[in-house]
């Protein structure tokens, strides 16, 4: 279980070195030329093995998380608890390694982050190169993304070689009084590209009323059903037409909270749509998702799923 | 020879059938845009959910620390700015401590420090000034977290470990790491935190739930178009309180200013609840009333919007198909 300890960091002191000590940096860097060459050697793998490798990870990485869900967790384990037989010393494993995979999960995802702009920048470089139709765009494209990166990074480099006195009287400024760095910063993020964003999605509501128009029609019952209930939905949303709809009702019943016509009043028709179709509907939904997504990741994790990872 | 179909000869039921694209939206951009340069007052009741989670954040302990989860940016800033506005408000307001974390967006944790950054400046500015809410002391950043599962395993399992690493600048401006902040003192685990506040345009709510839940309370605030997926938590009892969409902001606001199932001047409540009874108090005199407010009514004019033109377009269907029929 020695190697179990290991893996999991638990009482090892081979993963932490003191911060900025050069054993520290050694091992960053002996760590990176390792990661290379084991990804060169993959690559260089035929595809039918490469698949293996894959697989055997795949199964392990699900493995862990499989048993984590299933194995019976330690209940009230303090700091400096020993393991006691073998199912505890596999429950602690787990509980302890649980972070060094949640690490890895998130260095996984931040490296697909980066595949994902170096593919990116890697088409466009291709496209303006030949010249291909629209290159135009890849040119706006590629200095955007390396603008954005460079002034981010110079104001973040500005800052932490600055004094906190400095930085504290920068923080108390208005926005017409910031340095350079600071103004770029702000005009690169919030100005060009919060509100480009912002923009693109404001445009959305003009789609979704020309397909409200165009689409949402009367054709059959269940699609009459369908909209009735949608535009009970919508008006429920409407403060004024909630308060007229109440008080219509509250005049019918005679301000008697007892009379059965209050269960036409907007609010109470609308929640009735919202947990007795809505909310039923909606976890329907999901629960096939979920046996779905369970089915998918089963033959993941056992290599039974065949596509991907050709050549 | 046959005479060309004109825009004339077309009936009145055809006419409704094929109104131009581009009136639709010049219709729509006046009836969005006018609103917002002369906000009108809307009548408001508060949905059960945004009462819950006026409530629980009401109810905070003053002094305990909670995490928000932060997963919003521009894109959904219509809903999402006016529902974290409101948050920090409270939370400042009340002197909870909080930690800010994102896992959905990697430009979340950048438009939330903006966001806090300009709500300190109106508690500078406000009359008298406020206490400004001191990143390290009353804040601090936790970053971005790529993978969203993975983080919600590791927080369940241990919020030390998860947050061990993470650093933030403290007033010399060196960085240390967060744990050793006033806002990370005495909480060793995710149960001990008084909540786990999500806002957000994403799933990524349904990822916390699924993992922290059963350790710790949390609270939602979400966009409209995920509020109908999300209520589904608030109903089966696992999410504790959840303001969903516009009017989520516009409720949490009018709470904020006039509280709940408080008596008025007249001594009859502005606003109740069938949830509980108890009263809670709001932030009389206080700036509440922002973007939830401004932006209702514009929220009013593009549904009613949305709601005529497919009248309008099953109008003319019926027309259509009655005159066919003839």
């Amino acid at each position: 279980m020695i190697g179990l300890d290991f893996l999991a960091q638990s009482n090892s002191e081979f993963w932490s070195k003191a911060s900025g000590s050069g054993t520290l940096l050694g091992f960053v860097i002996g760590t990176m030329i390792l990661g290379f060459l084991i990804l060169f050697a993959l690559l260089q793998t035929p595809a039918q093995s490469r698949r293996k490798v894959v697989w055997f990870f795949t199964f392990f990485s699900g493995l862990f998380y499989v048993l984590l869900w299933l194995w019976p967790a330690p209940h009230d384990r303090a700091e400096g608890d020993a393991s006691k037989g073998f199912s505890e010393h596999v429950s602690f494993f787990l509980q302890d390694s649980t972070n060094i995979f949640g690490g890895l999960s998130n260095i996984l995802t931040a490296m697909l982050l980066l595949l994902g702009v170096f593919s990116l920048i890697r088409v466009h470089l291709v496209k303006l190169a030949k010249q291909q139709k629209d290159w135009v765009f890849s040119v706006v494209l590629l200095v955007s993304l390396f603008s954005i990166a460079i002034v981010g990074y110079n104001g973040w480099l500005t800052e932490l070689r600055m004094e906190p006195a400095e930085l504290e009287r920068i923080g108390q400024l208005s926005p017409n009084d910031w340095p350079t760095y600071k103004k770029a910063q702000d005009f690169m993020f919030d100005g060009l590209l919060q509100a480009m964003d912002a923009a693109m999605f404001s445009i959305i509501a003009f789609y979704i009323l020309s397909a409200a128009y165009r689409a949402f029609r009367i054709r059959s019952v269940e699609a009459t059903i369908l909209l009735a209930s949608a535009l009970l939905v919508m008006l429920s949303l409407l403060g004024l037409a909630e308060l007229y709809w109440n008080d219509a009702i509250k005049s019918i019943s005679g301000g008697n909270d007892a009379s059965f016509v209050n269960n036409f009043k907007l609010t109470e028709i609308a929640s009735f749509i919202r947990r007795s179709f809505q909310v039923p509907g909606l976890r329907a939904i999901d629960f096939g998702i979920g046996i779905g997504a369970l089915a998918m990741g089963l033959r993941l994790w056992l290599g039974l799923e065949r596509s991907g990872g050709s050549n | 020879m046959a005479i060309p179909e004109t825009a004339n000869s077309k009936s009145f039921g055809e006419k409704l059938l094929s109104v131009p694209r581009w009136v639709l939206f010049l219709v729509l951009f006046f009836m969005a845009s006018w609103p917002l340069f002369k906000p009108v007052p809307i009548p408001n009741q508060p949905s059960d959910s945004s009462a819950d989670l006026f409530r629980e954040l009401m109810q905070l302990p003053e002094g305990s620390t909670v995490i928000i989860q932060s997963d919003w940016t521009n894109s959904t800033r219509g809903e999402s700015r006016g529902q974290f506005d409101a948050l920090l408000r409270i939370l400042m307001r009340r002197n909870i401590k909080f930690g800010l974390m994102a896992v959905a967006d990697t430009q979340a944790p950048e438009v939330a420090r903006d966001v806090i950054e300009l709500i300190n400046l109106e508690r500078r500015q406000a009359s008298p000034p406020q206490r400004e809410y001191k990143r390290w002391e009353d804040w601090v950043n936790l970053g971005y977290f790529p993978n969203a599962e993975g983080t919600g395993n590791q927080l369940a399992q241990s919020l030390r470990d998860t947050f061990g690493n993470r650093r933030d600048k403290d007033p010399s401006g060196s960085e240390q790491r967060v744990l050793e902040s006033p806002v990370f003192q005495g909480i060793d685990d995710v149960g001990k935190l008084s909540a786990f506040i999500v806002v957000t345009g994403t799933k990524s709510i349904v990822i916390a739930i699924e993992r922290l839940q059963a350790k710790v309370k949390i609270l939602g605030m979400v966009t409209g178009v995920m509020g109908p997926e999300t209520l589904n938590y608030y109903v089966s009892g696992q999410l504790k309180g959840l303001s969903a969409g516009l009017k989520g902001v516009y409720d949490m606001e009018t709470m904020m200013d006039k509280g709940v199932n408080v008596p008025g001047p007249d001594g009859k409540p502005v606003y109740t609840t069938q949830k509980f009874n108890e009263p809670i108090q709001g932030f009389s005199g206080e700036k509440n009333l922002d973007k939830g407010t401004r932006y209702i009514f514009t929220l009013h004019m593009a549904i009613l919007l949305l709601i005529l033109v497919v009248v309008i377009g099953n109008v003319g269907v019926i027309l259509t198909r009655t005159k066919v029929k003839a």
